[in-house]
């Protein structure tokens, strides 16, 4: 036991080192990452401006307030946001597998998902956390929260486990590379854009829909529920306390795919 | 343990499942629906075994299944059949204890990271290879003296020559001390300068640190500098496994002696008739080139039977190139699993000449 954990503090550690040289290497280009990050943060602040304007012609969405919708619309931001940042390498792994250079990850006497996930930094991804942040402190404000440490720490723990979720869905989508084989596999990108629907209340969706984004692919766990545990909204607020739980689901999922994968790859190119 | 060899492969296999498809769209489209496949046998069933401190040259024409193979013995590829144990494990199930135990070096690709500087990839394999500091600044002090990296450690690989970035690779695969080096195709599109001194800096390793080395390659350069063992792959299937001595011996049964005539001979047929089983040439009537199984003649005989014909003012033999040799059995003009049908091919092609 006291092995295992050295043995996840030193991944940790090799993630971050990995991770960081990364940055390094971004940052010697001083000005792509200054215009990904502002153009994160335009794009983020359009979608914004959107719903403000519905609300301003609409009081309420099957009954969530405009502040309500914002706090869902911060948790899709920030977790984007940190899927960016800090695993950007999700999105790599279709085209190191096409290509072949997949192979210097199974060289190295360190888990291969470790690799994947500190591959790439996105310095978008730090655009899309300020402006999901200062959304969440404007929403926290105007709405009436009875707040205790308790909720706050929950708060923290949901957070972390959207963020985790929807990482974990990229790299579950990511390992569909190693059965479909092209540079650019549409499964990530598609079910990436099924995140969309988290951005508003899951009741104004179909059954159907509702299905995908709470059992299939739980997008609705990285935004609806636990907002709805943060306001006490309705029947929906105990599923929220499941957020953490979902988020180990999905990410012993994404492994579990990830590895079955693995064994299937063929290392194409020389 | 010690008395196992470092590789032990037992019918290794290993299949890839192809899509039979039509070119274009509609072929596309039509393979959507129908789902053909067939299988493509890359490695068929090889033993293989290595012991530790050898040096082995893995060779065989495109596509013959170097490559797969290498993979499969570093983990990267799982086989479809067969058994394989380097250094007491199955590579593809303990793949991160057996990246402590080797080093890899891919002609084609790097493993050193694009955008950063080379000694910041050193010193990312020192944290991942979990390597004892004291260990890897002699192992790195002794490597950037040998392969001369010194002028380049703070340029990021993207950025150096070929040159530059295979002698990193090589630093960089062999940094954590590995007992066995993979190298595929460690020389290619290298000027001869680098080649020579990348052949040097391996042969050293295996004669010094008793490091093993397997390769692949298409220089037989390379062979001849670093090997003492050839193994040829085609079709994937091991058709000779022996030493280079070996190889020459057994099957460069093949000799041609050449003779420089003062005038053109009387009669061609008078000369083959005395050379059955050989093969004579002789292109602008001055020149004459016989074609002879060294098992079967001596140089001696062949000369003795010429003489009587033609005037002889000079003659030579050709001795077989390794290269000339290996081209052959690549061509299957060699027959390297029965060397007794290469005397009949010969036969058969007896020749013309008159």
């Amino acid at each position: 036991m006291a092995a295992r954990l050295r043995r996840a503090r030193w991944l940790v550690y090799i993630y971050f080192r990995c991770l960081g040289q990364q940055m390094k290497a971004i940052l010697a280009y001083e000005a792509d990452f200054v215009i990904l990050m502002i153009s994160a943060a335009l794009v983020q602040i359009t979608g914004f401006l959107f719903i403000w304007t519905i609300f301003q012609r609409i009081p309420d969405i099957n009954g969530w307030t405009f502040w309500q919708v914002v706090m869902m619309y911060s948790l899709v931001f920030i977790t984007e946001g940190v899927g960016s940042l800090f695993f950007e390498g999700t999105w790599r792994v279709s085209r190191l597998i096409y290509n072949g250079n997949f192979d210097q990850y199974l060289l190295r006497p360190v888990s291969p998902i470790v690799q994947v996930l500190a591959g790439a930094v996105g310095f978008n991804g730090l655009g899309n956390i300020i402006t999901g942040g200062m959304l969440m402190a404007i929403s926290l404000g105007n709405v009436q929260v009875q707040w205790t440490p308790g909720r706050l720490l929950m708060l923290v723990i949901l957070i972390v486990s959207a963020a985790t979720i929807r990482v974990a869905i990229n790299l579950g989508t990511a390992a569909s590379a190693f059965w479909i084989k092209t540079p650019w596999s549409l499964v990530p990108f598609f079910v990436h854009q099924l995140g969309e629907f988290a951005k508003y209340p899951i009741t104004i969706y179909s059954l159907a829909v509702q299905a995908m984004v709470v059992v299939a692919i739980p997008f609705a766990f990285v935004s609806f529920f636990p907002t709805a545990y943060l306001f006490n909204m309705e029947a929906w607020s105990a599923i929220g306390l499941l957020t953490p739980l979902v988020a180990v689901y999905c990410l012993f999922m994404a492994v579990t795919i990830f590895r079955i994968g693995l064994r299937r790859y063929e290392s194409t190119g020389h | 343990m010690s008395s196992m060899p470092l590789i032990e492969a037992r019918g290794l296999t290993k299949k890839f499942r192809q899509a039979v498809k039509e070119p274009g769209l509609v072929g596309s489209l039509k393979h959507f629906f129908t789902r053909q496949y067939r299988d493509k046998m890359a490695v068929d069933h090889i033993d293989l075994s290595v012991e530790a401190g050898e040096s082995v040259a893995y060779l065989g024409p495109n596509g013959a299944g170097k490559s797969t193979t290498i993979k499969m013995l570093t983990g990267i590829l799982v086989p479809t059949e067969g058994s394989l144990i380097v250094d007491g494990l199955v590579p593809y199930e303990k793949r991160q204890q057996n990246a402590r135990n080797i080093g890899v070096v891919f002609g084609q690709r790097t493993t050193l990271w694009w955008d950063i500087p080379v000694i910041e990839s050193f010193n990312l394999a020192r944290d991942m290879y979990e390597i004892p500091v004291k260990r890897y600044k002699q192992n790195l002090a002794e490597f950037t003296e040998l392969l001369g990296l010194a002028e380049f450690m703070n340029v990021p690989a993207g950025k150096v020559s070929l040159g530059q970035r295979m002698r990193a690779d090589l630093c960089m695969a062999l940094l954590h001390d590995p007992k066995m080096l993979y190298l595929d195709e460690p020389t290619i599109g290298l000027d001869i300068a680098v080649k020579d001194s990348i052949r040097k800096f391996i042969r050293r390793l295996v004669d010094e640190r008793g490091t093993t080395v397997m390769l692949t390659t298409h220089d037989l350069g390379d062979i001849e500098d670093i090997c003492n063992r050839i193994v040829i792959i085609d079709s994937g299937r091991i058709i000779h496994d022996g030493d280079l001595g070996a190889l020459k011996d057994n099957y460069a049964r093949d000799r041609v002696i050449h003779f420089q005539l003062a005038r053109p001979p009387e009669s061609m047929a008078a000369i083959c008739a005395g050379l059955p089983a050989c093969e004579t040439t002789s292109d602008d009537g001055l020149r004459l080139s016989v074609r002879f199984d060294r098992f079967q003649y001596a140089a001696g005989e062949i000369a003795a039977a010429v003489m009587p014909h033609v005037e002889v003012i000079d003659f030579h033999i050709d001795e077989p190139e390794v290269e000339d040799l290996i081209r052959k059995v690549y061509l299957g003009q060699l027959s390297l699993t029965a060397p007794e049908s290469t005397a009949e091919a010969t036969e058969s092609a007896v020749a013309t000449g008159a």
